[in-house]
């Protein structure tokens, strides 16, 4: 099944399901910053920390998000084949180191940088391979 | 106290296998139903309410919940940018999942995109 090419409207629909992606993990490390020391040992702790978690806002915007890039990528990918979409969504692999570091103040060495990059071209491949399947 | 890595790169990994777990209830739970994609949107609204009544969905739906949990605790004792490389690693149960328990074909070109994938997260976790 060949599906139409990229046209402006999916790449604002990608660029859009990658800027959500990045802020679904950024709203989850918010919603759980405040616990970073927190301790689990023990079935109850857990159980706390979960509570403490959900109590977040942050968590719940994270959530509502989810369900906004599930609507954006089924638009997108009724449009287009999945191994078009996944490269090009794949940003999302820089974008979150990138928000990491602005609004996080995380520090990322250049193997880490090197890294990513590896994953980024790996998941291009992985997802190149399921053109060739259907072809 | 700081978390030791191999118990975060640990954690990671089973939220990924949960993922994975969740994906192949989904798949099987959709394969069950002999969909035709259509984009007729009552077609595809008849199709996810039928879609929910099937108990395996849940089944998969618990263990995505329980990905998202541990995914909560990764993310409290780890830098995000650290913790979301190393997600990627879900790409590697997922292809070994299709391989083994779906036994879809695993073309040379999606076990090159595994083995770099695997090889950034090495990178990314030094």
């Amino acid at each position: 099944m060949s599906k139409k090419k990229v046209t402006l409207k999916i790449l604002a629909l990608l660029i859009a399901s990658d800027i959500l992606e990045t802020a679904i993990h950024f709203f989850f490390k918010k919603s759980v910053l405040a616990e970073s020391s927190f301790q689990v040992t023990n079935v109850s702790s857990a159980a706390l920390f979960i509570k403490t978690a959900f109590s977040s806002p942050y968590l719940w915007a994270g959530l509502f998000v989810v369900v906004c890039v599930f609507i954006v990528w089924s638009t997108i990918l009724s449009k287009i084949d999945l191994s078009v979409a996944v490269p090009i969504a794949s940003f999302s692999y820089i974008l979150v180191p990138l928000v990491s570091i602005i609004f996080l103040h995380e520090q990322i060495s250049l193997l880490r940088w090197a890294g990513i990059i590896f994953i980024l071209f790996g998941v291009a491949l992985v997802s190149l391979s399921s053109k060739e399947r259907i072809a | 106290m700081q978390t030791p890595l191999f118990l975060i790169l640990f954690l990671i990994a089973l939220t990924s296998l949960c993922d994975t777990i969740n994906q192949l209830f989904l798949k099987s739970t959709i394969d069950s139903l002999n969909f035709q994609p259509t984009f007729n949107i009552l077609k595809i609204l008849k199709f996810i309410w039928r879609l929910v009544r099937i108990p395996r969905l849940w089944i998969g739906f618990i263990f995505s919940v329980i990905s998202l949990c541990i995914w909560l605790f990764v993310l409290s004792k780890s830098d995000l940018n650290f913790a979301f490389s190393a997600d990627s690693m879900h790409y590697i149960f997922i292809a070994l999942a299709s391989g083994l328990i779906l036994k879809e074909h695993i073309s040379r070109l999606r076990l090159v995109g595994t083995l770099v994938i695997v090889l950034g997260i090495i990178l990314v976790s030094l």
